[in-house]
């Protein structure tokens, strides 16, 4: 579960600072798939690295899976996101160097794993996305879409409880994109991984249970969208 | 494709692909699989086209065996280069015009209804959503059906793009709205 408790986030001091989230209280049950929308500037991405522990809040609580993020040290939050939040952005950010496997086994290889279960797990990871295929390609033989799908495998790899996704889709073409919203809902229904989803397209926010709409860093408009994924996936 | 004369050209290519002539409940079944997804039909409304494309010859309605008494639809020469020329012809859809409630709402609303507004504008995003989310739902049901969804995807894809123009300006008038009168309603 992710709870934030009128949370604050202020820039700068004085004059300057700039309010990025403004008294904003929500609570995202495990399992969950949100959404979250609002036009550019209104706090969208600063949620998700506020519930990494990437910056601290200025005031209010945030708790992930019961853990409160604001008091935690830099290195519980860097174990925080090791092994417990896969995070996907817009830039695939692979290592141009390293093979999709190796890539994708990288968070496992730094947290110290055995290669074993590390060679097992990179497995798993990327045949639950279907790029098992390009595991020895490195990612400029890979399309967008290929490249994406190996950065959502290198979140899944850690078996993550939550997965932030900022504008996963926001360098893909509109069919690519799609499918890569398909690939994270179709995640979210079949392993329970609690998703954020930041997206400023309601097309692809349309995939979520529910969607957080912020204006000015406050929450502006809060609703359910009908049906569970798998009630809507039945059709 | 219009209403009045989509339907017309719609039931006259369905009827087009039976070769060898199409029984009237059989033509029904395929309108609903060809057309269904995407068209409410209403069969007294489909029946009076074939007897309307009849009385144009259009189509005809044949006996296919000796000694039956079951009478089929087939296309005829004139029908077919009739569906040909249509297919041909550019599309009588136009743009909509430059007209929206919302916007009748907003040329008589004073500063202090500014809140009210804002959340009408809101209910209006989420209906917009809600679309967005059905036309999910039967993307998905269409992937799973074995039949060709080819048309069906396109129009889909014309209907998120709608509802994502719609709820962008939702977006632009909520900010326009909140500059013009302030944020505090």
């Amino acid at each position: 579960m992710i709870a934030f408790e009128r949370v604050l986030k202020v820039f700068g001091t004085g004059a300057t600072s700039v309010r990025a989230i403004n008294n904003l209280s929500f609570s995202c049950p495990a399992g969950a798939f949100w959404a979250i929308m609002g036009p550019s500037g209104s706090g969208k991405s600063t949620v998700l690295h506020l519930i990494a522990g990437l910056t601290p809040p200025s005031g209010g609580t945030i708790l992930v899976d019961g853990a409160d993020v604001a008091t935690m040290t830099a290195a519980e939050a860097a174990a925080l996101r090791r092994r417990r939040i896969g995070y996907i952005l817009q830039s695939f950010n692979l290592f141009p160097f390293l093979t999709a496997a190796e890539n994708v086994g990288m968070p496992l290889v730094l947290d110290g794993v055995k290669q074993s279960e590390v060679n097992a797990r990179v497995s798993e990871a990327l045949a639950m996305v279907n790029v098992s295929h390009r595991a020895g390609h490195r990612p400029t033989h890979l399309s967008g879409g290929e490249q994406q799908r190996v950065a959502i495998a290198r979140a899944l790899v850690i078996r993550p409880s939550i997965v932030l996704a900022d504008e996963p889709t926001g360098n893909l073409d509109q069919a690519s994109g799609r499918a890569i919203i398909d690939l994270i809902r179709d995640i979210n229904e079949q392993t329970g991984v609690t998703v954020l989803l930041v997206t400023h397209d309601p097309v692809f926010a349309a995939h979520a249970q529910h969607v957080l709409r912020l204006v000015d860093g406050a929450l502006h408009q809060d609703f359910s969208l009908p049906g569970t994924p798998s009630e809507r996936a039945a059709g | 494709m219009r209403y009045d004369g989509g339907l017309r050209y719609a039931v006259l290519g369905v009827v087009s692909r039976n070769q060898h002539g199409v029984h009237g409940w059989v033509l029904k079944t395929q309108c609903e699989r060809m057309l269904g997804e995407f068209w409410q039909l209403n069969f007294g409304e489909v029946y009076r086209v074939l007897d309307s494309l009849c009385a144009e010859s259009l189509i005809e309605q044949i006996v296919p065996e000796v000694g039956s008494n079951r009478k089929v639809y087939r296309i005829t020469q004139k029908g077919r280069r009739s569906l040909d020329d249509f297919i041909l012809t550019a599309p009588t859809d136009v743009p909509r015009p430059l007209r929206q409630e919302l916007a009748v709402k907003l040329l008589f609303a004073a500063a202090e209804q500014l809140g009210d507004l804002l959340q009408l504008i809101d209910c209006q995003r989420k209906t917009y959503m809600e679309e967005l989310i059905r036309l999910t739902i039967q993307r998905r049901r269409l992937r799973r059906l074995p039949v060709d969804s080819f048309v069906t995807n396109l129009l889909i894809d014309h209907a998120e793009l709608t509802s994502r123009a719609e709820i962008a300006w939702l977006d632009v008038v909520t900010a326009a709205l909140k500059e013009r009168f302030g944020n505090g309603g």
